[in-house]
């Protein structure tokens, strides 16, 4: 057997901007396939916690059963505990009815209205067994009171859910589980995930000297995202913002037009790209990076082979199946 | 009524194996591996890292269709490799790679942290 020599790749990661919800960053020195699983698997296999099972007590409102339990479902909840729990389908301590650690939350909703205002049913309504586990605006506005800088919301209202009028109730008890995006969007933790090719953008200068300032500010102005500018001291076209360049080949077209082609170049980089990530708040938008690595090295894991499926199972297959 | 349960995109059905291995009957050095419950996330990673392996002559990964379930990927290697030795070297090469990838990420949100809110 030939010596086993690596072909890994060591990529770089820059982040740029990083808040709870949103980060911006760049991954570079490694390929497309591996950008594009991980936004993949942000996106549809990073798991979460949502609402899966409601049993309804009571429901005099105007909406029917079913449009509720979907509109609970859609609720965001935190899920910092979704890695360690079980999905409910690989459960062996319980049935799969909700009264269980490893792999439920249950959650109650009770509410009526006795005035003749209105009643908002909202996400802040929905009554949790577990402290760490509510809706994401809830558990937002839970630390915001908190920190006495933070700036009062107008908005304190929750996610509406059903609106009550006078005599109205609901009262149900609902069962979020473990899931993933693929099974239901309502397991998606990703807001929006995109990444992009770093594009890299060569100027002819001295083809673009011939050009006019007048001729410059059209060629400028042609391309429909700001990328390009023009120096007020110098009065060269320079790049003001590679990155806004949107992949349009406006610029190129307007080149040709003006009967210069070749005024610019730009082609994508191949191994540098520009990631956007957005969390719907069930998990903060660094930690959905790391669980997506995780998850994709679990699933790779998964797809190894096994002892029986090497040419030595092969072998015994054939010694076997030989009569 | 009679949809498809949507757990059976990505539970694998018991008594299923996940990855079954299939030499090519007329090609030495050449075999199909199907991977139940998988598609192009898996798929195209694979297919990326054994074209960067000098031994593998062919790699090249398919979902034959929407609603089945599973992928297959094909890999033709030289006499100094085999398809089995090309398959698991691309996963241990892409699990490395993605470990110090989470590292790499790690350390920057770190590096991040650290610093002063402004
Ligand atoms: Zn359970």
């Amino acid at each position: 057997m030939a010596e086993r020599v690596s072909y890994q790749r060591l990529p770089k990661v820059r982040i740029r901007e990083l808040k709870d919800d949103y980060v911006k960053f760049e991954l570079r020195e490694t390929d497309v396939s591996i950008a594009n699983a991980l936004r993949r698997v942000m996106l549809a296999e990073v798991p979460t916690l949502a609402i899966d099972l409601v049993e309804i007590e009571v429901n005099s409102s105007v909406l029917n059963d079913e449009f509720i339990a979907h509109r609970l479902g859609l609720i965001p909840l935190t899920s910092d505990d979704a890695m360690r729990m079980r999905f409910s389908r690989d459960c062996d301590s319980c049935d799969g009815d909700g009264q269980c650690d490893y792999c439920s939350v249950e959650f109650h909703l009770n509410v009526r209205c006795d005035s003749d205002q209105t009643l908002d049913v909202t996400s802040a309504d929905l009554r949790s067994t577990l402290p760490n586990v509510c809706p994401v605006d809830v558990a937002h506005r839970v630390l915001a009171s908190a920190d006495p800088n933070s700036y009062d919301s107008s908005d304190q209202r929750g996610i509406l859910i059903v609106k009550l009028r006078r005599g109205q109730e609901l009262r149900l008890r609902a069962i979020a589980r473990k899931g993933i995006g693929k099974d239901h969007a309502k397991w998606s933790p990703a807001a929006t995930v995109t990444f992009l090719y770093e594009p890299q953008i060569h100027i002819n200068e001295e083809l673009m000297e011939t050009l006019t300032l007048e001729e410059k500010r059209a060629w400028v102005e042609s391309s429909p995202t700001r990328v390009f500018g023009i120096d007020p001291s110098t009065q060269q076209v320079v790049v003001v913002d590679p990155e806004a360049y949107t992949y349009d080949q406006e610029v190129i077209k307007k080149s040709e037009a003006m009967g210069k082609p070749g005024l610019v170049e730009i082609y994508p980089k191949e191994d540098g790209f520009i990631f956007t990530v957005e969390s719907t708040g069930a998990i903060k938008a660094s930690q959905l990076v790391i669980n997506a690595i995780e998850v994709l090295r679990q699933k790779l894991d998964a797809v190894r082979l096994q002892e029986d499926d090497s040419d030595f199972g092969e072998l015994s297959a054939h010694l076997h199946g030989g009569g | 009524m009679n949809a498809p349960d949507r757990y059976e995109r990505f539970v694998v059905p018991e008594g299923t194996k996940k990855v079954s291995y299939e030499r090519d009957t007329k090609i030495v050095n050449a075999a199909s591996f199907t991977i139940e419950r998988e598609d192009h996330t898996i798929g195209n990673i694979l297919r990326m890292q054994l074209h960067r392996d000098p031994n593998v002559l062919f790699a090249g990964y398919k979902l034959p269709h929407p609603l089945q379930y599973k992928i297959v990927v094909r890999i033709h290697t030289t006499s100094q490799s085999s398809p089995t030795q090309a398959y698991t070297q691309a996963i241990d090469d892409l699990d490395k790679e993605l470990l110090q990838l989470k590292k790499a990420f790690e350390d920057e949100k770190n590096r991040l942290e650290g610093k002063p809110y402004y």
